[in-house]
């Protein structure tokens, strides 16, 4: 069942493991009361993404954390690392965490012999100590992340790559980056950055390196927008991100999942410095058919993954932007939309499902009125 | 006992130079956030805006096991090395000595 990212995938006779793993998960992430319907839907969706097997989190059989590790001790340490992700973003969902499935999913690491960060950051959340857990996200998370996206020993890209600021996350004005973003509207339609282009141009969004526009380095999630065909509303960021996510073969990618679901899920996240908690209150992973979307985009990037073997942040979109979309999503390996996601309505990166009611409002007006 | 009550130390004391004390606490923050998951969960420094020189540290402490209350999280903290330095350093930088109070919290208002 272990393949070379670490990720659980199936073969036919895994069927075995796949539900031993989803018990441990399940165990793990249950509060006092039993698991719930998020969580059933969410991991239920996320197995099946990823190994092809449906299983019902519901009625599953406990299992202990060293049972769990005992039956585990032969797999690689990736694909025990990718299981406690699981595990976190199944603990994740709960609002409020509660201590003891904070504490335990951190027994099941230790078990599991997974020394990971998202276990620490999930526990302060579970405490309440929401300062001390960002500080813990953007030290190991983000600010790895973007330490080894900006150094340019870790890039094949060159001078190309796109400019960032000291602060990744700040916005700056930069009329290199602004000129750029503006010529991507003299590419042919179909090409990548014409796309990207027509995306902000049509949202009234302001271009990077422009006042009010986008930190670059952030932006380049937006090409990703586009190539995988997600909206951008939340749900549709809750999508980029999972992608994006599981797509980093460093599984401190997992940094952008859990980001996510902490500003717009659970609240427990002021802001990231770009985007911004979701002021409504709602909540979308366990919205109907979100659990089916999140899950795809995880398989997605899991395949983007094994191609491509690079964070989608250290991809040059720069410098493949005048190439149709279709070829850059050949080059990097994204593979289409599933069918569960499909059927559970994950609007396109142009649909108006996929906008928020601002982003809608704006649409309208520049149609004149009958958005 | 309630093993879910967080627990608060206020630290009185006078103190004239108390940007070094805020460069004190971010540095012991980011310690901490780089640490396992402990009973510490964050300060707050306040100035008595009627007496010069005068401020309150609030520190709080919640649960992290179930099984361990969030005060006794707090006295495990007193007991780690890098807290006795801690508070080494804030007496050199205080008046007199610092002033202890310990609470349990009952109430806060909360999203």
């Amino acid at each position: 069942m272990s393949d070379s990212s670490g990720g659980p995938s199936a073969h036919a006779d895994d069927d075995e493991e796949v539900v031993l793993v989803a018990r441990g998960i399940a165990t793990a992430v249950a509060p006092e009361d039993g698991i719930t319907d998020a969580q059933i839907g969410l991991l239920g969706s996320v197995t099946a993404a990823l190994t092809g097997i449906d299983v019902d989190y519901a009625g599953l059989e406990p299992i202990g954390p060293d049972e769990l590790a005992r039956a585990l001790a032969a797999r690689p340490d990736a694909y025990r690392h990718r299981i406690v992700h699981h595990m976190v973003l199944g603990e994740l969902v709960l609002r409020p965490l509660p201590t003891a499935v904070s504490f335990r999913v951190a027994q099941y690491a230790e078990a599991l012999g997974v020394r990971d960060d998202f276990v620490r950051v999930a526990r302060r959340f579970a405490q309440g100590a929401y300062g001390l857990a960002w500080m813990d996200l953007q030290r190991n998370g983000f600010a790895d992340h973007v330490r080894g996206a900006v150094d340019p020993s870790a890039l094949d890209t060159g001078r190309s790559t796109p400019h960032v600021a000291p602060d990744p996350f700040e916005a700056h004005v930069d009329p290199e980056v602004a000129d750029r973003w503006h010529g991507f509207e003299e590419l042919d339609e179909a090409t990548l950055g014409r796309r990207v282009w027509e995306m902000y141009d049509a949202r009234g969004f302001e271009m990077p390196g422009t006042p009010g526009g986008a930190p670059a380095y952030l932006a380049q999630h937006d090409f990703v927008h586009v190539l995988a065909d997600y909206g951008t509303n939340l749900p549709g960021e809750l999508e980029v991100f999972a992608l994006i996510a599981r797509a980093d073969p460093d599984p401190k990618g997992f940094a952008w999942l859990a980001t996510l679901f902490g500003l717009f899920e659970t609240g427990f996240i002021a802001d990231t410095g770009f985007f911004v908690r979701d002021h409504d209150g709602g909540r979308h992973a366990d919205a109907p058919g979100m659990g089916a979307r999140i899950a795809d985009a995880i398989r997605r990037g899991k395949s983007v993954c094994e191609s491509n073997q690079r964070d989608l942040f250290e991809v040059d979109f720069y410098r493949v932007a005048p190439l149709p979309v279709s070829e850059v999503r050949e080059m990097l390996g994204i593979p289409p939309k599933g069918d569960r996601a499909l059927c559970a309505g994950s609007p396109g990166t142009f649909d108006l499902d996929g906008m928020s009611a601002h982003q809608r409002e704006v649409v309208a007006q520049r149609r004149g009125g009958h958005g | 006992m309630n093993r879910t009550r967080n627990f608060t130390q206020a630290i009185s004391f006078d103190c004239e130079s108390p940007e070094v004390l805020i460069g004190m606490l971010r540095e012991w923050d980011e310690q901490q956030a780089a640490m396992d998951a402990m009973g510490y969960m964050g300060t707050r420094l306040l100035a008595d805006r009627e007496c010069l020189d005068r401020y309150v540290m609030i520190v709080e402490f919640g649960v992290v096991d179930p099984d361990v209350s969030a005060a006794d999280e707090a006295m495990r903290n007193n007991r780690r090395e890098e807290t006795k330095a801690f508070a080494a350093r804030l007496r050199e930088l205080v008046r007199d000595e610092p002033t202890y109070h310990h609470f349990d919290e009952l109430y806060r208002t909360d999203f």
